[in-house]
């Protein structure tokens, strides 16, 4: 069995709770635990005429779309056109910015994420996310992957020490850390830090990587191993990943989706986009008119 | 330094243009140089208030001391050497004993009184000696009549003003030296005295024998202060009368009253009186002319062979309880009242500081009543801390602990706790800024795995805002400790034991060094003692400060990465 194989069949024994605090009451709260991450078609995150507001204007406006299980996402667009909102409002990160209100409805797994018995602790440890500029805590490098298994009630060093291992191997940093977990975080490369910010999302186990231009304050060396590293981990979570660069869209995706001015002009195939887009508008953008 | 060349010849500008230019150029230099100067400035007004206070009160730690100082070190605290010190104290004490001698022998010569008295005693003596030796009758009545007649004359003699006429009486009296009747007898002492008296008889003006006691009285004092009493004298009850002069710096300053004497002269009408300082022995309404004259030239020359002085470092001053008044001893109660006091108001303030800090940060509103209160919170930094101190009395001593059932008086508790309602605005405010500014993306990171606010907090916010909080602590540390009006109601006495427990009052370095400079008898005979509280004071701020700012520079590594 390959690692990754291994890695999915040890999913098994993590906790699985549903992203929505199962009510008795209530029908449709069960999600279908047979079905697993390599299905195919099967959409996991599902937007259904998703609006959000930031007080009276509107971030985005009435996007829907199926984002593709198993398979990398770019989502496109020139500044200010929602990418980032609409990536954010998956897991919710939007709440931190004060009068936010959504309409219409985003679905991870079937379960609106907007309703209001949404366990947040359980969507975000589902929902994984990789901020623009690395973000390590002040910590060392083991503290800050054991920090996710930490908040899931993991606390046998044992435990800790191989989730740590596996995170840092899956996101290709093992062999340049492994002699010294210890050293503060803070003392890594640019490059590195992103690398461990991954690691660090991939320790709790999520279904879901969002990546928020995560190449974008890296060098290009550095760029290029991020970019392996999507590759690699595709076959194993469904990554979004928000870029400003059409050429790394291109490399890295299967899927991409054309974002302009709060609303979704064009989803489609990353190669039938790029070489026969549908819309006039993406057209224009990607041949450079305007961006 | 760059130098701007010149750009005003430029063909392109306008009159106006190199008008702006040069003023803008100049404006720059000003600033430049007077940030500059009053960097400069700013450092020579440090020195001269910090030199003069760090010579003084370091004075009081490194000194010269006498042999005073070493026995009252043994007798107090049993520090030193016992037989060197014996050996010292036997030493100085025969030096000392050839001075006494000298003034014991003017006084007895100027105090008529007294030798008429012992006249009289010892015609008193001879008669009791005839008793015993069982002369009766006409014999003895001849005898008494004699020695009544001897002694009368002693009488004469003594009261005689003038020099030549008392040598002839005190012969006369001589005369009878060697009368067979008053050989081995009571009086031969009244014959040693005559001689004794004719020796210096002399030498003094005898009209004003008067005049000589003050002085006489003025140097004793002065030399008791000096030598501390004298060795066949009973030990006086207060400790700060039993030694001399302790201190070289002191010791010169009882010499200087001995040997010089002051005078208030008028000016005139309505002018201040001036002081007039003149030389004992230089001085004829003081002692020229007389035995003494030469006394203090020589007391002078050989104080310091009488006092040992040496350089002593005195560094339990940080230990030693004082005696009552601060006269001798240390200040350790007051250092150890000073770190209770602000170590116990550190450890409510700062507890409740951050909690409120956080609270005003991330939960609350935006209403009108969390407005209010941030109001309330800065204005309460401003206010004067006498007020704080009043406040402690009303509220914590007259109205919370008789609920509490604590007797209602002065004590650590009820100062600490005014302390800490004095730093806590200052805790707030320093500890809101540093968490507003911890940027937003490292509470992302921790809430996109998951965790919740309360847990971000604590994990991630808190750690970053450590040193922005060490730097309101450290602000209000200084603060806490050095302030005397808080604690001048609620727990701070001016003498009194180690207190036992926190419902006692304590002594404090702050309130110390206030209650030694309104006590002004004191203050001037102490001054050593003042510089060297307030010293302290300083220095222990410093200390607590340099803690706080090493820690703080630590964690600001720790959150740097290297």
């Amino acid at each position: 069995m390959t690692r990754l194989q291994m890695e999915t069949t040890k999913m098994d024994t993590y906790d699985l709770t549903p992203i929505v605090e199962p009510e008795r009451n209530t029908e449709d709260t069960q999600i279908d635990m047979s079905v697993t991450r390599c299905s195919g078609t099967c959409a996991i995150i599902s937007a259904q005429d998703f609006s959000l507001y930031y007080g009276s204007k509107a971030g985005v406006k009435e996007v829907s779309m199926d984002i593709v299980p198993c398979a990398v996402t770019a989502i496109i667009g020139p500044s200010g056109c929602g990418k980032s909102t609409f990536l954010r409002s998956i897991n919710r990160m939007n709440d931190l910015i004060p009068h936010t209100r959504a309409e219409g409805r985003l679905e991870v797994n079937g379960h609106n994420v907007y309703d209001k018995r949404t366990n947040l602790v359980h969507l975000r440890q589902q929902v994984g996310m990789v901020f623009q500029k690395p973000n390590p805590f002040a910590k060392s490098i083991f503290d800050n992957i054991a920090y996710g298994p930490r908040l899931q009630g993991i606390r046998k060093k044992g435990e800790l020490v191989q989730i740590v291992e596996e995170c840092l191997l899956a996101a290709a940093l093992w062999d340049e850390v492994k002699d010294d977990l210890q050293k503060s975080a803070l003392a890594l490369s640019g490059g590195q830090q992103q690398r461990l910010c991954i690691a660090r999302a991939l320790a709790t186990r999520p279904k879901v990587l969002l990546m928020d231009e995560p190449c974008s304050a890296l060098d290009p060396i550095a760029t290029a191993r991020i970019e392996d590293l999507i590759g690699q981990l595709k076959s194993a979570y469904t990554i979004v990943s928000v870029t400003h660069n059409m050429q790394q869209a291109a490399r890295i995706s299967e899927y991409t989706a054309f974002f302009c001015l709060g609303e979704l002009i064009e989803y489609d195939k990353t190669s039938k986009l790029f070489t026969k887009p549908s819309k006039k508008q993406t057209e224009d953008y990607i041949t450079g008119r305007f961006g | 330094m760059k130098k701007f060349r010149v750009t005003i010849w430029e063909p392109w500008l306008t009159v106006w243009g190199r008008v702006a230019l040069a003023t803008r150029r100049g404006f720059n230099a000003l600033f430049t140089s007077s940030a500059h100067f009053s960097v400069i400035l700013l450092v020579i007004l440090l020195l001269i208030f910090l030199v003069p206070m760090i010579r003084r009160g370091g004075q009081a730690v490194v000194f010269r001391g006498t042999n005073e100082f070493r026995e009252l070190q043994w007798d107090l605290h049993t520090r030193g050497d016992a037989e060197e010190i014996e050996a010292e104290t036997r030493h100085v004490e025969s030096l000392r004993a050839q001075f006494y001698q000298r003034l014991d022998q003017f006084k007895r010569g100027i105090d008529i009184a007294q030798r008429v008295d012992e006249a009289k005693q010892i015609y008193r003596a001879y008669g009791k000696e005839l008793e015993r030796r069982q002369v009766r009758g006409e014999e003895k009545r001849a005898l008494r009549s004699k020695c009544r007649k001897v002694r009368d004359q002693f009488i004469d003699a003594m009261e005689e003003t003038n020099a030549d006429a008392a040598i002839e009486k005190l012969e006369l009296v001589l005369t009878y030296r060697s009368d067979p009747e008053f050989q081995n007898t009571a009086v031969d002492d009244l014959f040693r005295q005559a001689l004794d008296y004719k020796t210096i008889v002399k030498s003094i003006d005898l009209a004003d024998r008067e005049k000589y006691a003050k002085p006489l009285e003025e140097v004793q004092n002065a030399l008791v202060l000096l030598w501390g009493p004298r060795p066949e004298e009973s030990l006086p009850p207060l400790t700060q009368n039993r030694y001399g002069a302790t201190r070289w710096d002191m010791a010169q300053k009882n010499l200087h009253t001995i040997l010089y004497a002051t005078e208030w002269v008028s000016q005139g009408d309505g002018q201040p009186l001036v002081k007039k300082e003149m030389r004992r022995d230089q001085s004829k309404t003081q002692f020229k002319g007389t035995p003494l004259e030469s006394w203090f030239g020589d007391l002078e020359a050989n104080v310091e062979s009488m006092l040992n002085p040496r350089w002593t470092v005195y560094w339990q001053y940080f230990i030693d309880d004082s005696t009552p008044g601060h006269y001798f001893g240390g200040v350790g109660p007051e250092i150890l009242g000073t770190l209770l006091l602000t170590l116990l108001a550190m450890a409510v303030a700062v507890p409740l500081g951050i909690i409120s800090a956080a609270y005003l940060v991330e939960c609350a509103g935006d209403n009108v009543v969390v407005k209010i209160i941030r109001t309330c919170v800065n204005t309460l930094a401003g206010v004067p801390s006498i007020v704080f101190g009043l406040f402690g009395l009303a509220f914590y001593i007259l109205y919370l602990f008789p609920k509490l059932g604590l007797p209602p008086q002065k004590c650590i508790l009820s100062a600490s706790l005014t302390l800490a309602v004095l730093v806590l605005p200052v805790i707030i405010r320093a500890s809101e800024e540093a968490i507003k500014s911890v940027p937003q993306t490292y509470k992302e990171a921790s809430l996109a795995l998951g965790a919740g606010r309360f847990r971000t907090f604590i994990t991630v916010t808190l750690p970053a805002a450590l040193p922005g909080i060490l730097t309101g602590i450290i602000l209000s540390l200084s603060r806490a400790a050095g302030e005397t009006a808080p604690i001048m109601f609620t727990g701070a006495a001016a003498l009194g034991p180690i207190p036992e427990s926190i419902t006692e009052p304590t002594r404090a370095l702050s309130y110390g060094g206030y209650d030694l400079a309104v006590g002004d008898r004191l203050a001037m005979l102490v001054p050593h003692n003042q510089y060297g509280m307030v010293m302290t004071l300083i220095t222990l701020v410093l200390l607590l400060n340099v803690i706080a700012i090493y820690l703080r520079s630590r964690m600001s590594k720790k959150l740097r990465g290297y």
